[in-house]
Parts: C-alpha cells; sequence; structure tokens
C-alpha cells in the first residue's frame, strides 16, 4: 500500500518493520507512533483532516490484515483429520460428550413445534418463510397498492441490492409474504377438491428500537385456508378450536375490525386470558382479555394474484407471533433472550 | 382517532339524526365499538378533569393594597360552595392577577379543595385558601391555559353565552358526564370518513343497526351564496391537477377575528385541539365533525406577496432550493415533491400538511380566504414523512378524504363564520374540480357494486335476506336496490372503499355483527396433512444435538461488518442492509459460524467452562440466486464445541466437533483436507487448514460440509478458548442422508469373535487409509458366510517419530455356524501380509 502523506508512509514501513520481530504482534496496534498520528488528526486543519485520517484507517486496517496473516502462518501442527482421536490419547478420555442432562432445544423451536403438531392433526402441512424476499410477496401479491400509507405500519429492513424489478430485496416484516406463493403451490388441491390448508412458520423482521418488548427479530406463525364456501364463522371457529387445544382448555374468543389491505373483512383475534380466566392477571394487563393475532378472509385480489378465482373458492388466513406466547407461557420477562444464545436462559428449557 | 360521546350526541341531537334511540351506555356502547368498529385505545373520564369548578360572576375587582398587578375580586357562586369563608353578602374573595378581570365578567373559578385541571394528568395541584401578600385568596380564577383549553395564559377565561352563577362549570359545558373514546387509527386506514364526528355517529348508529340521516348541509348539492359586499377576488392556478383534483376556495371580508366561544373551545380541547381564535377554531371545528380539512389564509397578506391587484393563488410543485416558513415557527426547506401552494411570487403553505406564517390568520386579520381542497394520499404521505412534518390535516389527507364533499364543506364553513364570527361573501366560490364526470355527476365515487345475498351469506356464514342487507346498508346511507335476490348498493359520497362485492360483505359483516357469526369448523375429508420433510429433519437434528448435551441457540440473521472482517469474510458477497439502526444488524450473514463463534467468549465470561451451542439457519450471498431470480436461500446446520482454558484439556477439539457431527447421520463420511474447492467457499474463512477437513457422504461424494479448529487471529479476536472447534454443514444435503432407510443387520444365534490387532504405520499416514486397505482386505479373505466390523481403539507413538500404531477391534460373526478364533487369526494373517505390503502396515 502507498501511502501519500510521508509521515503516514514512514510511520507505516517503521511499523511493519516492528512487525516481524516482535512476537506481540498486536502492540503494533497500540504503538505510541501510531497513537501521536491520530492525536495530530484531532488537531489538523478541516480541509486536510478528511484525507490524512482516511489514511490513517487505511494504514490501521493493513496493519490489522497483516498481523491476522502472520498469525495464521505460525505452523500449527496438522492432526490427522481422519481419525477419530488424537494420538497419545487413551480413547476412554478422548471425545466425550457432554452430559446429556444439559443438552435443550430452544423455547421458541419446541413451542413452534407444539403449535404444528397441532395444525398437523388438523389437517394443515406447513411451509417455512423465507428470510429475505421481494417487494412483490411482501407487499404488491398483498393488495398493498404502491405507496401505500399501510407499508408504513411495517418498518421493514431493506438491502442495498435491489431485485429485478429495481426494488430494494426486504427483510420480511410478517409471515404473510409467504401467502402467495403457498396458494399458488398448493391450487391444484382445489381442483382435486381439496382445500389449501397450510401453516408458515418463520423468522420476521421489524426495524424498531430494541427494549424489553421489541425484537427487530421474531417468529410468526402464518395460516392459510382455501376452500368452496368457506366463510369467517369458519375462521374464528379454526382459531378457537387451536387455542383451546393449546391451552387444553375452553376459552372466549371475540374480533376485532381491523384494517389489512390483504384481508377483506379483517380482524384483530381476542382470547379470554387461558392464565387468569378472565379473572384479570398481569399477563392481560388486568383486562381478562389478550389481543392474540391478526386474521380475516383473504381478499379477492390476494387470490386472484395467485391465479384462483375468487368467485368459486373463499378463505381465511392468520398471522400471529410465537414469542410472545412462549414468554405469557413460561412469563419471560425480556423478548431479547431468545437471540442472546445466553445458556443462563438457553438451559432452563429442559 | 378521538371523539367525546357528548360531542357526537349533541350533534345527533342538532342534526335530528337518528330514526331511533341509541344505547350512550360506556359499558355496552364500548363493547360494540370494539367489536364492530375498531379496537379502543382508552377511555377517557373527562368530567373528572372539571369537578368542582363553579362558574360564578365578578361583583368587585379593586387593587390589591400591596401589589400593582394583583386584584382583590368579590365573586357570586350562588353560594353553592360549601365550606369556603364568605362575607357578609355570602359573596367569596379571591384574588386574581389576570388583566381582564373586571366586575360583571364571568369566569370559572377554582375553590378551595379542586385540582388545577391542567395539572390532572402531571403533579395534580389542588388549591386551598392561602394568603397572598396578606390577602385570603379563596382558590383562583382560571385562564384557559390552566383549565387545560388551548395555552392562552393571557387572561382568565371569559365565559359567554347565557351562564348563571353557580352553574357546576362540567355541566353547562357538557363534561360532566362526557367520555372521550380513543379509537386506534389503524382501524381506519381505508375509511377517511371516520375522521369526522359525522362519520362516526353514522357508524355508531349503523353497528347499533339505528338509521341514520346526515345533515342537509352535508349531503344536499349546496347552492352557494351570493357576493355581498366589497369583492375580494383573487385567481386560482392549479398546475396538478391529477394531485389536487380539486381545489375549493372562497374570500370572506370584515371579519372581526377573537377568541371562540366557550364551548367550541372546549369542545376541541376535547379531543386534543388547540384553540387559537374564533376562525381558525372554526376550521378546525369543520375538520373535526367532517374529516375535511380547511385552512385559511389572511386575504391581504396574500394579496401583499402577490403581483397585481389581484391576489393568486397558485397550486404547483415547490422550486429548486425554495424554503417556506411555517405556522409552527419552523423554516422549512422544500423538496420537489412537496405539493405547495404560492401567491404567484413565493410558497405560502405546503398544501394539505401545514400553512405559511406569512399569511397566518391573526388579531389584525380582517379579510380571509378560505381554501377547501383534496390533495393526492401518496404525494402527502410522501412528503410527511421527508419532513417529518405530522398534522392533522396530513394524518386525514394520507387516508384519502373524498372529493366530493369540499363544497359542502367550505359552504357550511361560510356559513359557520358567518353566524358565530361575522364577516360578509366577499368572492364568488371557484371550484376548480378535475374530477371525472361520471361520479359527479352519479354523486358515488364508484360504481355501484351489484351482488346476490346468498354471495354475502356465503361468506360470513349467515342467512340474511335481501331486505335485511338493504336496511343494514341504508342504515349508513348506501343506496340500494333490490332485485329479487339480487341488490345494487351504491356508497354515498364519502366512502372511497367500497369497489368490490367483497367490500360489501365486509360492511354488511360489521354492521350486522362479527360476534354473532356461527362458529363452525370447515369440513374436509380424512386425507392426512403431509408433514414438511425439512421441518421433522430439522426436529430429528434438534434432537440428536440436545440429547447429547448441545443447546439449541438462535441467533440474529444479520451480522456486524466488524466480525465479517474478524473471519475475513468478503463483505462485496453479503446482502447489506440500507437502513439497519445499528451496525449489528449491517449485513445478511453469508456463513453461521461467525454468529456462534461470537457467543462463546461471552458464555464463557458467564461461568459456563464446557458447552456445545447449535443453529438451524438460513444463509444468503449475493453470488447465488434461486430459479426464481431471488436471493438463493441455503440452510445450515452449525455447531460449535468449547471448553475454558482453565480446564486445560489438551486434547484437539476437532474430533470431538467430528464425534458430534458423526453422530448426526448413519450414512458413511469422508473427511478430506481443505483443498482449492474449500478455499473459493465464504464458509471456509474462520477455519484453521491444518485442523479441518472437507466432509462428504462417501455413497455420492457429496459435499455436506466443514468441520475444524479455528485460525489463531479468529480465535485472538473473538477471545475464542484453545479448544474450540466446530461444523457446519448443508441442511437439504444432511436431511437426505438422515431420511435414507436404516440398514438392520439381523442377529446371528452364533456368538461373534473379537479379536484386537495393532498396525505400526508411517507417521503421516492416514487412519482411513489404514481403515480403508483393512476393510478391503478382510473382505476379501474373510469367509463367504460371514460378517465383520471394525472399530478403533488407540492410536500411539512411542520415541520413534517416524511411525505411529494404530490399534483396531475387529468382530466377526457367521450366521450359520459358530467362527473359531484360529479361522479369525488366519484371515488376520493373510490381510497382515497384504497389508505390508500394499501399504507398508507392519502388524504388532
Amino acid at each position: 500500500m502507498n501511502y501519500l502523506n510521508p509521515r503516514v508512509a514512514e510511520t507505516a514501513e517503521l511499523l511493519k518493520e516492528r512487525l516481524s520481530s516482535i512476537s506481540d504482534k498486536t502492540a503494533v496496534l497500540r504503538s505510541i507512533e501510531l497513537k501521536a498520528l491520530f492525536d495530530e488528526l484531532k488537531t489538523m486543519p478541516k480541509d486536510q483532516r478528511a484525507g490524512f485520517g482516511q489514511e490513517l484507517n487505511q494504514l490501521r486496517q493493513e496493519l490489522s490484515e497483516l498481523i491476522n496473516l502472520q498469525q495464521d502462518h505460525q505452523v500449527i501442527e496438522p492432526i490427522d483429520i481422519t481419525a477419530p482421536f488424537d494420538i497419545n490419547v487413551a480413547s476412554a478420555t478422548m471425545a466425550q460428550f457432554l452430559p446429556s442432562d444439559l443438552g435443550t432445544i430452544h423455547p421458541l423451536m419446541k413451542e413452534l413445534n407444539l403449535i404444528l403438531d397441532i395444525f398437523y392433526r388438523m389437517g394443515f402441512t406447513a411451509v417455512e418463510s423465507r428470510e429475505i424476499d421481494d417487494e412483490f410477496h411482501m407487499f404488491s401479491s398483498l393488495n398493498f397498492p404502491a405507496d401505500h400509507p399501510a407499508r408504513d405500519d411495517y418498518d421493514t429492513f431493506i438491502t442495498v441490492q435491489t431485485d429485478q424489478n429495481g426494488y430494494n430485496l426486504i427483510a420480511p416484516a410478517h409471515t404473510s409474504t409467504m401467502q402467495n406463493r403457498v396458494l399458488v403451490e398448493y391450487k391444484a388441491n382445489l381442483s382435486m377438491g381439496l382445500p389449501i390448508a397450510a401453516v408458515i412458520p418463520g423468522r420476521v423482521f421489524r426495524n424498531e428500537d430494541l427494549d424489553a418488548r421489541h425484537e427487530h427479530t421474531f417468529y410468526q406463525l402464518e395460516g392459510v385456508y382455501v376452500d368452496q364456501n368457506i366463510n369467517a364463522g369458519h375462521l374464528i371457529a379454526t382459531l378457537k378450536t387451536f387455542l383451546q387445544q393449546y391451552y387444553a382448555k375452553e376459552l372466549e374468543v371475540k374480533t376485532q375490525p381491523c384494517y389489512f389491505p390483504f384481508t377483506e373483512p379483517s380482524f384483530e383475534f381476542v382470547l379470554s386470558c387461558p392464565f387468569c380466566d378472565k379473572q384479570g392477571c398481569h399477563i392481560c394487563s388486568q383486562t381478562g382479555w389478550i389481543e392474540l393475532l391478526g386474521c380475516g378472509m383473504i381478499h379477492p385480489n390476494v387470490l386472484n394474484k395467485a391465479g384462483i378465482d375468487p368467485r368459486l373458492y373463499t378463505g381465511f388466513a392468520w398471522g400471529g407471533g410465537i414469542d410472545r406466547l412462549v414468554m405469557m407461557k413460561y412469563n419471560i420477562e425480556d423478548v431479547r433472550y431468545f437471540e442472546s444464545a445466553r445458556l443462563d436462559f438457553l438451559r432452563q428449557f429442559i | 382517532m378521538k371523539f367525546s360521546l357528548n360531542i357526537i350526541r349533541e350533534l345527533n341531537t342538532k342534526y335530528k339524526s337518528l330514526a331511533d334511540n341509541l344505547d350512550f351506555d360506556i359499558v355496552n356502547l364500548s363493547q360494540k365499538i370494539g367489536a364492530q368498529l375498531g379496537a379502543i385505545e382508552e377511555i377517557i373520564d373527562l368530567g373528572k378533569k372539571y369537578d368542582h369548578i363553579v362558574i360564578a360572576k365578578v361583583i368587585a375587582s379593586d387593587k390589591h393594597p400591596d401589589a400593582d398587578r394583583l386584584h382583590v375580586c368579590l365573586i357570586d357562586d350562588g353560594g353553592v360552595v360549601k365550606d369556603v369563608l364568605r362575607n357578609e353578602e355570602g359573596l367569596v374573595q379571591v384574588v386574581c392577577g389576570a388583566p381582564n378581570v373586571r366586575p360583571d365578567l364571568v369566569v370559572a373559578w377554582l375553590p378551595p379543595g379542586s385540582i388545577v385541571p391542567e395539572t390532572i394528568d402531571k403533579q395534580p395541584l389542588k388549591l386551598e385558601a392561602k394568603e397572598i401578600r396578606g390577602v385570603v385568596s379563596n382558590g383562583m380564577l382560571a385562564s384557559p391555559k390552566e383549565l387545560g383549553i388551548g395555552d392562552n395564559h393571557d387572561g382568565i377565561l371569559e365565559i359567554d353565552g347565557e351562564h348563571a352563577a353557580g352553574e357546576d362549570f362540567a355541566t353547562a359545558f357538557a363534561v360532566r358526564d362526557d367520555k372521550l373514546i380513543d379509537v386506534e387509527n389503524k382501524m381506519f386506514t381505508h375509511r377517511p370518513d371516520c375522521f369526522g364526528f359525522l362519520g362516526i355517529a353514522r357508524e355508531l348508529a349503523g353497528i347499533s343497526q339505528v338509521k341514520y340521516t346526515s345533515p342537509d348541509w352535508y349531503k344536499l348539492t349546496p347552492v352557494a351564496p351570493k357576493v355581498e359586499r366589497t369583492p375580494r377576488p383573487f385567481n386560482i392556478i392549479n398546475d396538478l391537477p391529477d394531485l389536487v383534483p380539486r381545489f375549493c376556495a372562497i374570500s370572506l371580508s370584515d371579519i372581526e377575528i377573537k377568541p371562540s366561544p366557550v364551548w367550541l373551545q372546549l369542545n376541541l380541547a376535547k379531543v386534543g385541539v388547540r384553540p387559537i381564535n374564533n376562525l381558525v377554531d372554526l376550521t378546525n371545528w369543520l375538520m373535526l365533525e367532517t374529516g375535511q380539512p380547511l385552512h385559511a389564509y389572511d386575504y391581504d397578506k396574500l394579496k401583499a406577496l402577490s403581483s397585481g391587484d389581484v391576489p393568486t393563488i397558485m397550486v404547483r410543485r415547490a422550486n429548486q432550493d425554495e424554503t417556506l416558513l411555517l405556522l409552527n415557527g419552523k423554516t422549512l426547506k422544500l423538496r420537489q415533491g412537496d405539493i405547495v401552494i404560492a401567491s404567484d411570487q413565493k410558497a405560502i403553505g405546503l398544501g394539505g400538511i401545514m400553512g405559511g406564517a406569512e399569511t397566518e390568520v391573526d388579531a389584525s386579520t380582517k379579510n380571509v380566504v378560505i381554501e377547501c381542497a383534496t390533495f393526492d394520499m401518496y404525494a402527502i404521505r410522501r412528503s410527511s414523512m421527508d419532513h417529518g412534518l405530522f398534522s392533522d390535516a396530513a394524518t386525514r389527507f394520507t387516508k384519502g378524504q373524498s372529493p366530493l364533499q369540499n363544497p359542502a364543506v367550505i359552504l357550511q364553513m361560510v356559513k359557520q363564520v358567518q353566524s358565530l364570527v361575522g364577516g360578509k361573501v366577499a368572492s364568488e366560490l371557484i371550484d376548480n374540480c378535475h374530477l371525472d364526470k361520471t361520479s359527479l355527476s352519479r354523486g358515488s365515487l364508484h360504481p355501484p357494486v351489484t351482488l346476490e345475498a346468498q354471495f354475502i351469506n356465503l361468506r360470513l356464514g349467515l342467512q340474511l335476506t335481501a331486505t335485511q342487507i338493504k336496511q343494514l346498508l341504508e342504515n349508513v346511507e348506501f343506496k340500494v336496490e333490490l332485485k329479487g335476490d339480487s341488490l345494487s348498493c351504491e356508497a354515498p359520497f364519502w366512502r372511497t372503499d367500497i369497489e368490490l362485492p367483497e367490500d360489501i360483505v365486509e360492511e354488511v359483516g360489521r354492521l350486522y355483527g362479527y360476534d354473532k357469526l356461527p362458529l363452525k369448523l370447515p369440513s374436509r375429508d380424512l386425507q392426512p396433512a403431509s408433514k414438511n420433510a425439512l421441518v421433522e429433519a430439522k426436529n430429528s437434528l434438534r434432537l440428536s444435538l440436545s440429547r447429547l448435551g448441545a443447546n439449541e441457540v438462535l441467533t440474529y440473521s444479520f451480522v456486524d461488518g466488524a466480525l465479517l472482517d474478524k473471519v475475513g469474510q468478503d463483505k462485496a458477497k453479503a446482502y447489506e442492509v440500507a437502513n439497519a439502526l445499528r451496525p449489528e444488524l449491517q449485513y445478511y450473514r453469508m456463513s453461521l459460524m461467525p454468529s456462534l463463534l461470537d457467543k462463546v467468549h461471552t458464555n464463557i465470561k458467564a461461568g459456563y467452562n464446557s458447552f456445545a451451542l447449535f443453529e438451524l439457519a438460513k444463509l444468503h450471498e449475493v453470488t447465488a440466486t434461486d430459479e426464481t431470480g431471488l436471493p438463493l436461500e441455503t440452510e445450515v446446520i452449525g455447531f460449535i464445541v468449547a471448553k475454558a482454558d482453565k480446564l486445560n484439556d489438551q486434547t484437539s477439539p476437532y474430533f470431538l466437533a467430528k464425534r458430534y457431527l458423526s453422530t448426526l447421520t448413519k450414512a458413511e463420511l469422508d473427511f478430506k483436507a481443505l483443498d482449492e474447492t474449500a478455499q473459493s467457499l465464504t464458509a471456509i474463512s474462520p477455519y484453521e487448514p491444518s485442523r479441518s477437513a472437507m466432509v462428504y457422504s462417501k455413497s455420492n461424494n457429496q459435499l455436506l460440509g466443514i468441520v475444524g479448529e479455528f485460525k489463531t487471529s479468529v480465535r485472538k479476536q473473538l477471545k475464542l478458548p484453545r479448544f474450540t472447534a466446530g461444523f457446519e454443514l448443508d441442511l437439504n444435503n444432511l436431511a437426505a442422508l438422515i431420511s435414507q432407510p436404516l440398514n438392520y443387520q439381523a442377529l446371528s444365534r452364533f456368538p461373534k469373535v473379537v479379536q484386537d490387532m495393532s498396525f505400526q504405520v508411517d507417521t503421516n499416514m492416514n487412519y482411513q487409509t489404514l481403515v480403508d486397505a483393512l476393510n478391503q482386505s478382510i473382505d476379501h479373505y474373510k469367509p463367504d458366510d460371514t460378517l465383520f466390523q471394525l472399530s478403533p481403539k488407540d492410536i500411539y507413538q512411542g520415541d520413534d517419530k517416524q511411525h505411529k500404531s494404530i490399534t483396531l477391534s475387529l468382530s466377526m460373526l457367521s450366521h450359520h455356524r459358530t467362527l473359531t478364533d484360529q479361522e479369525v487369526n488366519s484371515v488376520l494373517d493373510k490381510v497382515a501380509k497384504e497389508l505390508k505390503s500394499s501399504i507398508d502396515a507392519q502388524r504388532r
């Protein structure tokens, strides 16, 4: 690397030379010479600062790379990768598994399996959701007009890279991003007289600030059911049946009208608190009711986009968070633990 | 959207809107709203705020003996307040600092014991009788600000109208039993009409199955008033007919600006709108009533900003580098997409969002131009977001207000101004209208929707008759024509959302009550649902690893650029998040191992000395797309095992990672040194080449992934203990191996022979080379009816560093007879001879 500034070039020379002679390579990054240059930067006139600063950063980067390279070039004793264990180590003490009672499955995945199991029994198949998607599946296929304010309700992450139509790719903010694919994939069911019945678990993303109740990454489960003569009563009954199985008790449910572009009518689904039986507790904020998920009858435009004739077939869809179910179940106080990989947290879920 | 029940009630009475009584009991009504209109955010008891406040009349107001600006007042409260000190005439003494206090003024008195309304939601200030500069003041006379109705603190509130001393303030202004209901705005994304009280009143009637009739001024084609006096003409030039399809305006002269009557101020304050002056308050009130925002410009200021004698109002795009001083005092650097209202000289308002300060209506204003227009919801949304400006007008315009209501609303404004403010009509009503003729003449934005009652019933699971449906819709002023079972439904002009038969289904379901739908599961045949094979494979992997003491983790799909640098992965190959708020969300991960490595140190610091973590994840890299052109999504399983340095385990962690890996599949695997192909894989970067292997499935030579230890640089930067190793395997390929049927061996009735054997080989020879040669050779020399199996026992090296000794255990059996040791030994002798010559392995 060539540095335009003579002082940077000189220091680069000096430090590179030193690098080959000392054993603690990272010491050059903490050297007084480098620090002196960075100190100088602070007092430098504005017009020179940018160029100088850039060179300094380049130098630091170059040194780091050199250190990595030299560290990795130190000869490391190779091993026989085809062997079952080391030389001269008794096989009995070699490569022992950890105690089995320490092992755990992630609580979200465990819960998801419980949920999937109920839906399998109710006749739903499962399709996993994508983690990067395009504008069509996230919005257009779901009847969101371009620039529609409803798009603002989803603080989506977008990528610098674009799709074939020039739209930024999107980190899906809901599992509904899979609706069109599932409808297309299972469309053939309808002509055979079978329903489309699928649940779609997956990871979704919202670009929002983190706190104990908000995560930018969480899990949802979407459900889709399409057949002839499907009505809103079927939707409510299906969700109620699932929830009664899940909580293993009788529950009351109610719906609140809501607006989603991809369902008409749309509802917010509310169930009587299974933890206090409507007496009021901290989980339901003393109201006796829990707002659980959004749902509705699939909008005819969504069916049309998947090549299903909305005059012949109707259906319903819903989507809800998994994290919240698990938090309520175990009284977990902070949603951020789920993706923390902290053993303090994970090893409790034996 | 906030509304007060009393305002709705008053409007219903004033306009004689209801055909029948409505149940306004708050419990019943809030349940109904929740079930049929939208989720209620909160219900506020407005009356509480004004507890104990009494309307009083100032009888005398004398200068305070010891303070220039204070007055000592005697007030008449009709004797209603108990426990208060009175003079012999029954009057109460209050000290007041307001310049406008004077005899005969009717005021709001906060007696001792009452709480200042302004403070009720913060730190409630409870009043008492106390001395102010030596004179006892029994409570206080309140300013509008202290009453929580606006910012005005220049003087006390002057109560107008017929109010007697001693009246309860809250009762007099209909706040006593009033409730504020706040329904979540997102429920009304498609319902601009519900951002007005008329819309809410209509819905409340509709969901209660009561017929509602809008007031004539709103519903009937209004007749423009005659120009009364001294014309104040102006021109409108609309450059943006697509974005501003309708722009109505009219000028009024001889306006007297002053505070609004108290009832209006209070009504505005109830829903959180700040009273300003009578004219501005009326524009806001009309907006609250109808959902249609209005704006008033000072005519004379506008004229001063225009070139000719006749002022011009232009609707245009913002010019480059144009700025605008807003009503809120901020100077806005306009963007070229903004819709600007301007004179022919300069911008005077950000269309549909906020007016400009230079044409503000203030105390000196005599003549005004009133604007009532429709702005494109998308353009308003973009400007509002770009500038971070969120006004009541913008909230309403971004829902797409109906342009068909513009003339009615502006003419009602004129009427209201005339009756409340005074003023004369000083121009024609200018209606700059670019709507298509059909919707104008039809009086509805979309053509009527025709459908069968059956269509609705099938989708709701109901059995409503066409007549019942007709009634439900007519209650909210749809025009419905019946032809047998077929209904032709024309939405009223304020409804923007009724286009499809399904929209009518929604309307009918909601008005009828979704809570009354019959609940029934869909019927289906016994065809079982098929399970998702990959989901099942993942579950079996989870079980395998967790049974062996490993912990499943979930980590973010995104990684920090700095982490990629540490493991030497090329950021240019990663999908980059354009709007990440935090550095750790910068890139989509291209391999799973960095995320896992990143979690080792924190767990060791937390006191865990020995652990294994695994995760199942989806990965993306810009170089690979799938058959639909989307980023290819590869699924992997990643695993890492680590032991803290203080455990001083000197063995190679590679072998433990490999052992875990080997439990995942019964299929035979090949472990090969990293080669050229390996170097091109992003996932390879953190691994130390001399202690890592590529993993292949033996049967089809398919690459499954990598297992190994990590480079010194990676270990140092991520603070990994020496004993750290892991693997990352392709899930789809692995799942295919898992799903292969188990190769069961029938049990033999005869005992097996087990024999240990050791071979001395060159140090550099692979263990696998010996095992492969052994397998081949034993298979060749063993009796035909036998089966055998090899398992490793020991690898030993003494002082002779040229050689190592590998000990294996051979077990052999037959299904037909008892094998003898001699038989096995004779096989081994032949094998030993062959191996000596083929690979120079010396049996010991």
